[in-house]
């Protein structure tokens, strides 16, 4: 049982890095207390590991074979290597870290499944992309949607609280139905856990996270990037879930962190590209270069040692 | 769906009947000019000064009812700044009220003959643009649609005010009247003038505030 520490460790390490992109632009912009938001998508990623991870966990387990050993030092080197990402304040993809240690064993071992490492390098690049045109077709939808109903500023104020409470809560169900399968699959594919455990855990690791060290990550999400109101914030949350959610039922675990800077800029697309700072766009994308390589050295390092 | 807004309908309540208390500040205002421009009975007067003295302070205590109440958690932050922010700049108004009040009580101030119908009239147009003010408020807590042409309307009301200011300053800069009055009689114009000016910054704050919920 000791041995899945380091997978409870890789799972609090996401949901410290991840909740950002699930309750930060609710939380940045104010709309929801930073203890509401935390406990309300700790139970949806819960519910969203336990009801839809499985089909993460089978395409993982399957780029490579690995022994336990290696299982648990993936899971630590990922750990390691997302938190660093997150002590520097930088919104990363933790499905990178574990790619990244997983190819770095699979480099030891002289094995990798190519068909399934090209699926999941794919949905890194369509992740963002996917964000952003999300972001850009429920920005317009909403809109429409907006002005056409001639609601009192005090009406909007209260639907756009309620759609927010449900885009976090969405979102964070789709976080765990996505990335569960980060946390524990490698255990799944060494043999030590079976399929619905590693969802639980997963599940609860990942909940630990959000609600233990997720507030430094959610002021360079919400407010850096782009200067959110509430509206947009709503369109991030709901791009970056229905995003997520789509990779789900692909089977391919993938950023949430991706697909929230993606949706971020998409709306800074439509407002104008000056809205964007460039500055902490260019950081964002080194670390998200960085993690897999870090990911990668520290478990090729690790084995070495 | 009503119970989902009630807090909301809480604060709206609160906001009309704050400009309640402005309306009947701004009615005993313009009625204690009148009677000042009139050379009625001094009395009058000063029971009018006190009458918008008194509603004024209502308003006040109504704005720190509905600060309280947004503040605990009504609305959004960006909402509640707005709604202070709005109230705030609408307070200047009761205030520049009481300040002209003031300078006629305090300062025994006559009103010369020669300028007495240019006053009149800039007081009319000034209430005419707090009247318009209001209205522009009392849409936005609706479904705001008439918020742009009633900004039109009081932007072309207020430079109105402005012809009629500088008309007055002429006419006072020109006469032979004492030049200590002269000094007096313009402190007094431009706070007259100014009513008129905040009702045009309320009326484009207005704008802003729906504007920027038009996405």
């Amino acid at each position: 049982m000791f041995s899945i520490v380091g997978g409870v460790f890789l799972g609090w390490s996401l949901g410290a890095n991840d909740a950002s992109n699930v309750i930060g632009p609710a939380v940045s912009s104010r709309m929801l207390r930073f203890s509401t938001a935390a406990s309300m998508a700790s139970l949806f990623v819960l519910m969203g590991a336990l009801l839809q991870g499985r089909s993460g966990i089978h395409t993982l387990s399957s780029l490579t074979e690995m022994t336990l050993h290696q299982a648990v030092l993936v899971s630590i080197s990922a750990g390691i290597t997302v938190t660093l990402m997150t002590i520097v304040s930088l919104p990363v993809s933790t499905s990178q870290a574990v790619v990244g240690a997983i190819l770095g064993v699979g480099f030891v071992n002289r094995y990798v499944d190519l068909t399934g490492l090209g699926k999941v390098v794919t949905s890194w690049v369509g992740t963002p992309v996917g964000g952003a045109i999300m972001s850009i077709v429920i920005y317009r939808t909403l809109a429409t949607v907006n002005n056409r109903l001639r609601l009192n500023f005090l009406e909007r104020d209260v639907l756009l609280r309620i759609g927010l409470v449900a885009a976090g809560s969405y979102g964070a169900f789709a976080l765990g139905a996505n990335n569960v399968a980060n946390v524990t699959a490698v255990f799944v594919g060494a043999g030590h856990l079976s399929i619905t455990t590693a969802t639980l855990v997963g599940g609860l690791s990942i909940g630990l996270g959000i609600l233990t060290f997720s507030k430094r990550v959610m002021e360079t999400v919400g407010s850096r990037l782009v200067r959110l109101d509430p509206f947009s914030a709503l369109v991030v949350l709901l791009a970056e879930a229905v995003t997520v959610h789509f990779y789900t039922f692909v089977g391919v675990p993938v950023s949430t962190s991706q697909a929230v800077i993606g949706a971020i800029i998409g709306i800074g697309l439509l407002k104008g590209i000056q809205t964007v700072s460039a500055r902490t766009l260019l950081s964002i994308l080194s670390g998200w270069i960085l993690t897999p390589l870090i990911a990668a050295a520290l478990v090729v390092a690790m084995q070495k040692i | 769906m009503k119970f989902l807004f009630r807090k909301q309908r809480q604060v709206q309540i609160l906001v009309e009947r704050y400009l309640e208390h402005l309306r009947l500040a701004q009615q005993n205002f313009s009625q204690a000019i009148a009677s000042c421009l009139d050379g009625d009975a001094r009395d009058d007067f000063m029971i009018l000064a006190d009458e918008t003295h008194r509603f004024e302070s209502k308003a006040d205590d109504v704005r720190e009812e509905i600060k309280t109440l947004m503040y605990s958690k009504v609305l959004l932050p960006e909402s509640r700044g707005d709604i202070m922010g709005l109230l705030e700049a609408i307070d200047q108004i009761p205030r520049f009220f009481e300040v002209v009040l003031n300078i006629i009580r305090t300062q025994k101030l006559a009103i010369p003959d020669l300028i007495v119908s240019d006053v009149r009239e800039l007081v009319r147009v000034s209430m005419e643009t707090c009247d318009l003010m209001i209205t522009q408020v009392e849409d936005l807590l609706q479904r705001g649609g008439r918020i742009p042409e009633l900004l039109n309307v009081i932007d072309e009301k207020e430079s109105q005010c402005d012809v009629i200011e500088r008309r007055i300053m002429n006419t006072i800069f020109d006469s032979d009247i004492d030049p200590f009055l002269k000094i007096q009689l313009k402190e007094l114009v431009i706070f007259l003038g100014e009513i008129s000016d905040q009702a045009d910054r309320v009326s484009k704050r207005i704008n802003i505030i729906s504007l920027k919920r038009r996405v």
